[in-house]
Order: C-alpha cells, then sequence, then structure tokens
C-alpha cells in the first residue's frame, strides 16, 4: 500500500485562534510598556542592581575613608616631622642662649645694685673657683690692672661674698666669707648686737662675741656691722639657723644668704669704704622663731 | 432543546448599532459607559465564533478610550474588553443560558469583572487614576438593559423563546 504523504494546512479555526493570540498578546504587550516603555526594564534592572550597587558604594566609601586616613596620617606625620626639627631647634637655641640670658640676668642685676650703693664698685667676673679645696677661694679675671688691692669687699645682689685675698697683675683671689680663716664684722637686725662672723664651711658662719644676755631668734637677718672697714654697715651677710647658749657667749649658726658655689660676677667694693653707706637692699625679715629670752 | 444560534449578521448590526451608539453618546460618558458594557458584555460575545466578537470588543474599547481622550497611554481598555469578551464567549458556550434570571446574574459577574480588569489594564498601561462610579452605574442599569438584550439576542423566531 502505497503511503502519501499528506499535506499540512491549518484549519480556519486555528487561523482565528492564531490571530486572537496575537490580538491579545499585543494589546497585552501594548499596555504592560506603557507611556514609558523602559520603565518596567529600569525598575527590575534597578531590583538587580541594588545589591551590587550597595556594595560598590560601601566600597567606594572605603576606599574614600582609607584614602583620606593615609592622607591624614601622611599629613600629621610630615607635620610631627616638622614640629619635631623646629623643637630640636629651639632647644638647641636656648641651650646655646642660655648662658648668655644668664649672665645677661647677672648682668642686669649687679647693675642695678650698683646703682643703689653710692660708692664706687667695680665687677669683676668669677673665672675659677677652687671653693671644694682646702682653704679655696673663687678668682677673679681682674687684679692689679683694675688696681685692685687685697681686703676690698666682695659682694653680690644676694649678700656679701667675702674679700679680696690676693691679688695678681690680672688675677685676684677671693676669701669666701665661709672660710675657717675668713672674719666679718656683723651685727644682728633686730638687737643690733654686734660680733664676729667666721667661716665653718659649706656656707655656714658662726657668729662669735655675742653675750649670753642677747635676744637672737632663729630666722633673724645678720648684716654688716662696718666696723672691719670691709664692708659699709648694713649689707645683708645671711640669716640665723642655730642659736645655742654657751659657757660665756652664745653660739649662733648663720647660714650666708650669697650662693657661693654659683657666683659668676660681683661687684668690689672700694678699698675701706665709709662706715655708713645707705644700703637700700636690706632683706626681707622672715617670721622669727622664738627661741629663748623672750617675753 | 438546544437554543438556536443568533444569526451572525443580525449579530453584526446590533454591535454596529452598539458601536455607534457609544461615538453618539461620546459627550456623556456615564451613558457612553453602559453602552461600552453593553456592546462588551451582550451583544459582542458568541459562542464557536471569537474573532468577530473580539474585534468587536476591540474596537469598543478604542472607541470609548479614544473619545475619552484622558490616558496618557491608551489600549488598557481594548485589552480588557479583548479579554472579557473571550471570556464571555466561553462562559455562553460552556454554559448555555436557560432564563433571563441568568443572563442577569452572569451580567452582573461580568460587570463586576470588567471593572476591575479594565481599572487594572488602565492602571498597567496609563498609570495610576481614579477609580470613578462608572461601574456602578453601569451595574444600577443592568435591569434596565438586561431584558431588552436578553428579547434582542435570545428571543427571536425559531428560538423557542417568548
Amino acid at each position: 500500500m502505497a503511503v502519501r504523504a499528506a499535506r499540512w494546512r491549518w484549519s480556519r479555526v486555528a487561523w482565528q485562534r492564531l490571530i486572537l493570540t496575537l490580538l491579545w498578546l499585543g494589546h497585552g504587550v501594548w499596555v504592560f510598556l506603557g507611556p514609558a516603555p523602559g520603565r518596567h526594564w529600569a525598575r527590575v534592572a534597578d531590583t538587580l542592581s541594588r545589591p551590587s550597587q550597595s556594595l560598590a558604594s560601601r566600597w567606594d566609601a572605603w576606599r574614600t575613608s582609607r584614602r583620606e586616613s593615609r592622607r591624614s596620617l601622611a599629613e600629621t606625620r610630615a607635620e610631627n616631622a616638622r614640629l619635631t626639627a623646629e623643637l630640636d631647634r629651639v632647644k638647641t637655641q636656648a641651650a646655646q642662649e642660655a648662658p648668655r640670658l644668664e649672665e645677661a640676668d647677672v648682668a642686669v642685676r649687679l647693675l642695678g645694685l650698683k646703682k643703689q650703693i653710692p660708692l664706687s664698685l667695680t665687677a669683676a667676673r668669677v673665672i675659677f673657683s677652687t671653693r671644694p679645696a682646702t682653704f679655696g677661694g673663687l678668682i677673679l679675671d681682674r687684679g692689679a690692672d683694675l688696681a685692685l688691692v687685697p681686703d676690698q669687699g666682695v659682694i653680690v645682689p644676694e649678700g656679701i661674698v667675702g674679700r679680696l685675698w690676693s691679688v695678681g697683675p690680672s688675677q685676684a683671689k677671693v676669701l669666701p666669707a665661709d672660710a675657717p680663716n675668713a672674719s666679718v664684722a656683723v651685727m644682728l637686725m633686730r638687737s643690733r648686737a654686734t660680733g664676729v662672723l667666721q667661716g665653718l664651711g659649706s656656707g655656714r658662719a658662726l657668729i662669735r662675741y655675742l653675750s649670753n644676755q642677747e635676744v637672737v631668734q632663729v630666722g633673724e637677718a645678720v648684716l654688716t656691722s662696718g666696723l672691719d672697714r670691709v664692708f659699709p654697715r648694713g649689707l645683708l651677710v645671711g640669716y640665723v639657723a642655730e642659736v645655742a647658749q654657751g659657757d660665756l657667749e652664745l653660739h649662733v649658726i648663720v647660714h650666708l644668704s650669697a650662693p657661693l658655689d654659683r657666683v659668676s660676677a660681683v661687684l668690689l667694693l672700694p678699698f675701706q669704704p665709709p662706715l655708713e653707706a645707705q644700703v637700700p637692699f636690706v632683706a626681707p625679715e622672715q617670721k622669727p622663731q622664738r627661741k629663748r629670752g623672750a617675753p | 432543546m438546544r437554543n438556536q444560534e443568533l444569526s451572525p449578521i443580525r449579530q453584526n448590526l446590533y454591535c454596529a448599532t452598539g458601536l455607534g451608539l457609544i461615538f453618539l453618546a461620546a459627550p456623556f460618558p456615564q451613558v457612553q459607559l453602559v453602552l461600552h458594557a453593553i456592546l462588551v458584555l451582550a451583544l459582542a460575545p458568541r459562542p464557536g465564533s471569537p474573532l468577530s466578537g473580539a474585534l468587536w470588543g476591540l474596537a469598543a474599547g478604542w472607541s470609548l478610550e479614544g473619545s475619552l481622550r484622558v490616558y496618557p497611554h491608551l489600549g488598557g481598555t481594548p485589552w480588557a474588553d479583548l479579554t472579557l469578551v473571550l471570556f464571555a464567549g466561553w462562559l455562553a458556550s460552556r454554559w448555555p443560558l436557560e432564563g433571563l434570571k441568568g443572563w442577569m446574574a452572569r451580567l452582573a459577574a461580568l460587570i463586576v469583572l470588567q471593572v476591575l480588569l479594565v481599572h487594572g489594564a488602565v492602571s498597567l498601561a496609563a498609570g495610576p487614576h481614579p477609580w470613578g462610579w462608572g461601574g456602578l452605574w453601569v451595574l444600577l442599569s443592568l435591569p434596565l438593559w438586561a431584558w431588552p438584550t436578553w428579547r434582542l439576542l435570545h428571543v427571536h423566531p425559531g428560538s423557542g423563546r417568548r
């Protein structure tokens, strides 16, 4: 039996269904697209890309923050280095200027003292100190070239230093007031009782020849009496540190007010100055501590 | 006894008349909505011959939207009408009508479905828009035009109905 292939054709109903399907789908697509056909795809794409956009935004923010942090760190380091260099420079400059400032300060104070004392004072610089040695003293940079002679009084703004012990051609040696072989005529500020100050070393001295009947208070100022013709009356020597009653006299220990170990410049009084010199710098009286003989 | 089918010529004449009335009622949108519903839900559906009904439904939808000139993008109402005509034709072929009450109930259900579908399609095509009272007027006017359309479409010589 011969088999003949039948010709394939669409029926009328199939054509109607196809047309209806196309009409329905065409209108549906037309309706779905709406006035802005791309808005649906844009919405879908926006929804799908939202996680990646958020991630990218965070990644960009993190990179920006990291870049800013690195820049800030670099700037801070540069600023730190610059400030460190500036600080080192200022420190070096201050260290270089310190001796000059100290010297200038001392000079100013000596100048002020020189203006206040109505005597012909001579300034000199301490170039060496032999105080740690036995019977040591201070070496000045002036000597006979400035017509200095032994037994001239040496003072600083804080008080007396001592007297010239020996004078060389261009140098002079100062015997400090706390040397064991040094003596200064002194008087107590309140009682005006006089005595002789003898050195004990280390900035301390002992007042001799004070009667047991005298009333001495710890902290009382001790002034020069002028009787030794080395210092005029009224220069500050120190303050009473201890008072002890002896058999015949009081033992009064005095702390010298002048910093003998740190003196760098001094003023030299004229040889045998007048007894009375209007010395203005009487040290402020400290609060006395009653020891004995007080009412 | 199965009802005798209405002749296609007569049905097409009815649909053409309805379409003309839609154009003529353009100054009265509420009346136009009622005529549109009559054409789409009652006159156009035809069991066994969906293509002509679909074309009449599309014509009714395009006519209505074209005369309203309200939406920025047309096409929502014709698509909804096409869908409803096909659905109503399938209903008519699947469950043939036996009386006026069933006809009215089916029309009421189709009206509700038409309101929802038209508004959804228009929203999809033209964007958000306010829901008017047109669906309600169509539903309220159903007793007025259900009986005439029943008489026109299903009671004719040879149909066995009175």
